[in-house]
């Protein structure tokens, strides 16, 4: 009867006798009472390979002394868990998108890259999507025009397909309508569509949109896109001879910022469009005052038409944008008071978040009395506060060359350059230096989402 | 064969005694006057005259004036130019040369006096007579000798260089440089057993021999040490182990401790998600191509370590815990990898190794036992055991009837005994190999698993049943892409072997039309891999410049080919980098898909910031299969070095390529290697001052890059395990000084830029720029340590790897 030594792991067994007369199980077992290893799961590596039960012991030709090595524990068994993991790669193309956390491209079918970036920027305002969700195919408003109608339907389209696929989206139907309703997109150069001004594009959509999205009741100034986009402008006309003074109101869908030398941000570009002293015969245009919704359009006035060449040309001046736009200042007396309260509020949140709780009580218990009296104002109240949530660049020294981009803010924060079929992820500082002041893209359209509270 | 001992007496011993100008000249001059006499007959005028030359300067270079010294020296130069030059001449003409060897002693005897070793060994070289340098040698200068002739055999011819190398074993010998021996015995391949136990029986000092087995276990040779070597049995089981490599786990983990990079990384750590703007955590699904990368970042940041935070983690005590809920995130063969991996995390460790992947073994998912296989045969990657147990358990499985379970085996087999030439596994692969009814993957992975185990054997039968098998393919099996690894399994049996390989080249000649170019190109530049032949360079680079028009893709074969061929030498190495920017700049897109392979070898693990920019460029490239080219040769040059430039790059493109699945896997992947072993580790084949190339290390790498020539249905289809091959280069680079009972030593080290000093006068310094550290240190690519204490002698001329340290005798604090 040999005796030999067994390795397991890092443990070494001396002087194991091995009875050779009865099968190599004996043995096995033998080590199960050491090791705590069952036998059949144990794998000893003698001469040849490894020991098999009905092995003979005498073939084997075991010496005294000899080392073996045996390999085997007694864990359990890996299983696999009864609900595997979900893998993206399984999942429908729809799924797909939303695990990829934007929405897809449009492609370019031509010098389109106008009505993308427009479309795309758009597109970022989710109450402008389920506004058209709500738009039936076949009701028609009387006031509303087959063409206007074709567009809205097209327009909803293309934003369902971009919100359900991964790929690039073609926006050919979408197209197509627009070039029946608005003619002058349908320009043609050397049998080529021509580049378009996408500050144009976005006009006709916003204002073609504003026709058709009416609720049942309503008439059309009061539809859905004015109560999102709409900026009502007091003008108040002061005649500096007679002293006389009267009010005007218009209603627009975006603010200008007129770009001229001592322009160097948004904020005096504002205040420069709607002070304009237009001298004209004798009533002078005075100070102008708005009322805003919620999402508030600014357009850089970059462009102006230069007679000698005969084309739009191109003011490359840097004009700086914030992320958080105030518009408080240029507000009317009667919006600046409704905006007191919940301005307060909104300080009174953030000073909490920078831990100055004590002072914050005090004023806010204060306010809030106040603003529970304005019980005519919805929950969400307006701030004059907005964040920046896309922008519309172009590149080129022309409105109708170039190329447009646009550039979209998401949920979480991150944002996404809408290159035509080419979506890609840009930092928030990469934004601000949209701005201008060079060759490279510069901020055209900015869309600007009111903070709420 | 040397008659003329007198004037090799009567040369140098005048010129030897250089503090005596005037009295030894007569003396001189009358003696070689006379046999000037003497053998006046049987010289030709020309001769005369050569002889009155050297006479005249031998003088002269006595001379008491500096200024004529310097003359008569540089002079002497002069004459051994001509006598080289006669000697060709009067060989071609069949001329006898006796007269003129008689010169070229007494010149040679000369320089070797006068510390112009390279000149006396270009001259013997001239006129094919290095045996002649034995005699001249002495212990103050064998050394510089040994290394001119060793650094200069690398530039010549086939049969001259190993003349040379033979050359300077012998003189190493004769001093009893074993180490040195050693490490040209390894180099001499063919002769390498006889030379190695000439050198293990060289000495009794037991410290030398356990040195001498760290050598050959960091070389890789299989080797049984035997009673000649050692006669005591404790002796013998003690230098088997070593040479078996188990104390490597052991050493590398010493290291990791030292260093302090015990601690497991994750993925994540990797990733550093957090350093890129813009983009958060995006989504939280799992994709299985992104955990299918985490399972190999993870295997290949935590290798070695035997503890990581996806496998090994917490699960020791319920074992469907953690490990198995990683495994099964998952899919499919992916699921292989990710119990492969386990095999990677415990590398070199086979004790626990085996005990970790054995539960998997019993899983009844396909792809975990094919996986647990692989990992068994990657723990024993480069670690023998006399039990042989990675052997006894994969042969279990090996005809078993799953697909995926035979192939892990295989593999398996192929990456756990690389190199050892075991002759079981030549009967039981080429039976895989023969067999009609094997599928094409399982045949091509039986290939490489043999070309792996007998690469550079030249194994005319592992060769006939590889030939035999390819000419047997149907057309469609031609067409699979996957069939260029089986002209790669036929290189890897000629690695390195040059000429040996034109039998075999001639067969493929035969082969079916859609491989043959194929298959010759990629056997030439295999047999000549690590050689710096020139003229095969040349010759794949003419293959370069061709213009295909029939979509063949042998061309990027012979790009790969001339890395390899070109990584032989630092100036080649340097010449091929510029040559492949022409390709890049020239060449077609097959071309350029395979240039950024080509300098990711050349430069693996060794970041040169040229090749890293070239690299970054490209990895931005309009052809997706260029760029992920450069993406996973960024992680090769940087493989095992933390390199915070490449780091940071690949962040920025894992931020650039976060849509494209493909990419991003690459980018990934390259990140893994950048941090392999937490940069600990190094995938160069060469070593011990990058002189000696093991042919598994390049082998292993071969076969990686074959298969990245076409990606997309290699490593990133369902043969994503074959990166695993790699671990075949994977070596610590690190230096660990042990005491002679093998116990770590610390002891104070320059680790410093090397220099060059062949051919240099007297005892230049050899590192430049020096750091002193205490050991253990990392080493890194171009780095040279020596010690900085006179405590202690190395038992090593080279100070990489284990070292052993003696007490110097004459040491006193």
């Amino acid at each position: 009867m040999p005796t030999v030594s067994v390795k397991w792991q890092k443990e070494t067994f001396p002087g194991i006798e091995i009875d050779t007369s009865q099968p190599p199980t004996v043995f096995k077992t033998q080590l199960y009472t050491l090791t705590g290893v069952p036998p059949e799961r144990q794998k000893i590596m003698v001469k040849g390979g490894i020991l098999k039960d009905d092995a003979d012991w005498s073939t084997l030709g075991v010496k005294e002394g000899q080392k073996l090595m045996m390999i085997g524990t007694a864990d359990e068994i890996v299983k696999a868990p009864e609900k595997g993991p979900v893998f993206v790669e399984d999942l429908p193309e729809e799924e797909q998108a939303v695990a990829l956390g934007h929405s897809a491209g449009l492609y370019n079918l031509g010098n389109t890259c106008y009505m993308n970036s427009t479309l795309q920027c758009l597109h970022s305002v989710p109450e402008l999507k389920s506004a058209l969700l709500s738009y039936s195919d076949n009701v028609r408003g009387n006031a509303v025009d087959q063409a206007s109608h074709n567009l809205t339907v097209a327009t909803r389209n293309t934003f369902g397909e971009l919100d359900q696929s991964v790929r690039p989206v073609a926006p050919l139907l979408f197209l197509q309508t627009l070039r029946k309703k608005y003619p002058q997109f349908a320009q043609q150069q050397n049998n080529v569509y021509m580049q378009q001004d996408a500050e144009e594009c976005w006009t006709q959509l916003v204002y073609t949109l504003s026709q058709t999205l009416t609720s049942e009741t309503s008439e059309p100034l009061t539809g859905p896109m004015k109560e999102l986009f709409g900026i009502d402008l007091v003008s108040r006309v002061h005649c500096a001879e007679s002293g006389e003074e009267s009010l005007e109101r218009e209603s627009v869908y975006s603010l200008k910022c007129h770009i001229s030398h001592d322009v160097n941000h948004l904020h005096e570009g504002l205040k420069h469009g709607l002070k304009s002293e237009l001298e004209k015969a004798s009533p002078s245009l005075g100070r102008t005052a708005l009322y805003t919704r919620e999402y508030l359009t600014v357009q850089f006035v970059r462009f102006f038409w230069k007679r000698e060449s005969n084309q739009k040309a191109k003011i490359l001046r840097k004009v700086d944008y914030p992320l958080e736009l105030d518009v408080y200042d240029f507000c009317s007396d009667e919006l600046k008071q409704k905006l007191q309260a919940p301005r307060q509020m909104l300080r009174d949140v953030e000073n909490a978040k920078f831990g100055l709780k004590t002072q914050a009580k005090a004023s806010s218990s204060k306010e809030n009395e106040g603003s529970s009296t304005d019980s005519s104002v919805p929950k969400k109240q307006l701030t004059g506060i907005y964040d920046l949530i896309a922008v519309l660049t172009h590149k080129g020294r022309s409105a109708d060359s170039g190329h447009y981009v646009g550039w979209v803010k998401q949920d979480d924060g991150k944002w996404i350059e809408f290159d035509d079929d080419n979506p890609s992820i840009r930092k928030e500082e990469e934004i601000l230096k949209l701005s201008g002041g060079g060759d490279w893209h510069m901020a055209y359209i900015c869309l600007y989402k009111a903070r709420v509270i | 064969m040397s008659p003329p001992e007198n004037p090799n007496g009567a040369g140098p011993a005048a010129p030897s005694d250089p503090a005596q100008p005037s009295q030894p000249q007569p003396p001189a001059k009358s003696k070689g006057k006379k046999k000037d006499e003497k053998k006046d007959d049987d010289l030709s005028e020309e001769d005369l005259a050569l002889k009155e030359q050297l006479e005249l300067y031998v003088v002269r270079a006595q001379d008491a004036d500096p200024g004529v010294q310097k003359l008569a020296l540089e002079s002497m130069r002069n004459l051994a130019g001509e006598i080289a030059q006669e000697f060709q001449k009067r060989q071609d003409d069949d001329m006898p040369i006796d007269a003129l060897m008689e010169l070229v002693q007494q010149i040679v005897s000369f320089h070797m006096k006068h510390n112009a070793e390279p000149e006396a060994v270009d001259l013997l070289m001239e006129v094919e007579d290095l045996d002649l340098l034995v005699e001249h040698v002495d212990s103050t200068n064998y050394k510089r000798t040994c290394l001119y002739l060793t650094s200069s055999s690398r530039y010549l011819p086939a049969p001259d260089d190993m003349l040379a190398l033979d050359i300077a074993y012998t003189i190493y010998m004769k001093f009893e440089d074993h180490t040195n021996a050693l490490r040209i015995a390894l180099l001499l391949d063919n002769k390498s057993m006889q030379y190695v136990k000439q050198v293990y029986t060289g000495t009794d000092d037991l410290s030398k021999k356990k040195q001498f087995s760290f050598m050959i276990a960091r070389h890789g040779l299989p080797m049984e040490i035997d009673d000649d070597i050692a006669t005591d049995d404790n002796d013998r089981e003690i230098l088997q182990e070593l040479v078996n490599n188990t104390k490597l786990s052991e050493g590398y983990l010493t290291l990791a401790r030292d260093i302090e990079v015990m601690e497991a990384k994750s993925p994540e750590d990797i990733y550093k998600v957090h350093l890129i703007d813009g983009r958060g955590a995006s989504s939280s699904l799992d994709s299985a191509r992104q955990n299918l990368a985490a399972t190999f970042v993870n295997a290949f940041v935590n290798a070695g370590f035997g503890q990581d935070k996806l496998m090994t983690a917490p699960s020791d005590s319920s074992s469907s815990g953690a490990s198995g809920n990683w495994l099964f995130k998952n899919k499919e063969h992916g699921k292989a990898s990710a119990a492969a991996s386990l095999g990677m995390i415990l590398l070199w460790d086979t004790d626990s190794g085996l005990a970790q992947l054995d539960k998997y073994l019993h899983s009844n998912d396909a792809h975990v036992v094919a996986g647990a296989l692989l990992g068994i045969g990657i723990v024993t990657c480069g670690v023998k055991n006399d039990c042989d147990p990675a052997l006894a358990i994969l042969m279990e499985y090996v005809n078993k009837d799953d697909t995926n379970i035979r192939i892990g085996a295989i593999l398996g087999l192929g990456i756990a005994y690389a190199g050892s030439q075991k002759e079981e596994l030549k009967t039981y692969l080429s039976t895989v190999l023969g067999d009609n009814q094997s599928t094409l993957e399982i045949l091509i992975f039986s290939a490489i698993s043999l070309g792996l185990v007998f690469v550079g054997s030249c194994n005319e039968e592992i060769a006939q049943s590889i030939i035999l098998a390819l000419m047997e393919r149907s057309e469609t099996d031609l067409a699979e892409p996957i069939i260029r690894l089986l002209p790669v399994a036929l290189g890897l049996l000629y690695l390195g072997k040059q000429e040996s390989v034109e039998a075999t080249a001639e067969v493929s000649k035969t082969f079916d039309e859609k491989i043959r170019k194929y298959c010759d190109v990629t056997l030439m530049s295999l047999a000549y891999a690590g050689t710096g032949n020139v003229l095969k360079v040349q010759k794949l680079l003419g293959i370069c410049s061709q213009h295909l028009e029939k979509g063949e893709t042998h061309q990027g074969p012979a790009v790969l080919g001339i890395a390899l061929i070109a990584m032989a030498e630092e100036l080649g190495a340097e010449m091929a980098v510029r040559s492949l920017e022409r390709l890049l700049q020239y060449g077609e897109q097959n071309i350029r898909r395979a240039v950024p392979l080509a300098l990711g070898i050349l430069c693996i693990s060794n970041p040169k910031v040229n090749v890293m920019d070239t690299l970054s460029r490209l990895s931005h490239d309009a052809d997706a299969d260029v760029s992920m080219a450069a993406i996973i040769s960024l992680g090769l040059i940087g493989a095992g070095t933390n390199n915070a430039r490449i780091a940071g790059m690949l962040r920025n493109l894992s931020s650039y390529y976060y849509k494209e699945a493909a990419h991003l896997f690459c980018v990934r992947i390259a990140q893994g290697l950048v941090h392999l072993g937490k940069g600990l580790l190094t995938l160069s084949p060469y070593h011990s001052d990058r002189f000696l190339l093991s042919p598994m290390a390049l082998g292993g790498l071969v076969t990686v890059l074959h298969a990245c020539l076409d990606m997309k249905s290699t490593i990133l289809g369902k043969y994503h395990y074959i990166l695993y091959i790699i671990v075949l280069a994977m070596q610590p680079r690190m230096l660990l000084t042990v005491d002679e009972d093998l116990k770590p030593l610390p002891v104070p080290v320059r680790v410093g830029q090397a220099v060059d000093v062949v051919g240099q006068a007297g005892r230049p310094k050899t590192i430049t720029g020096f750091q002193t550290h205490s050991t253990p240190v990392l080493l890194a690519a171009g780095e040279r340590a020596e010690l900085a204490t006179e405590k202690y002698i190395p038992l090593s001329s080279v100070l990489e790897g284990f070292v052993i340290l003696k007490k110097n005798p004459e040491y006193n604090e």
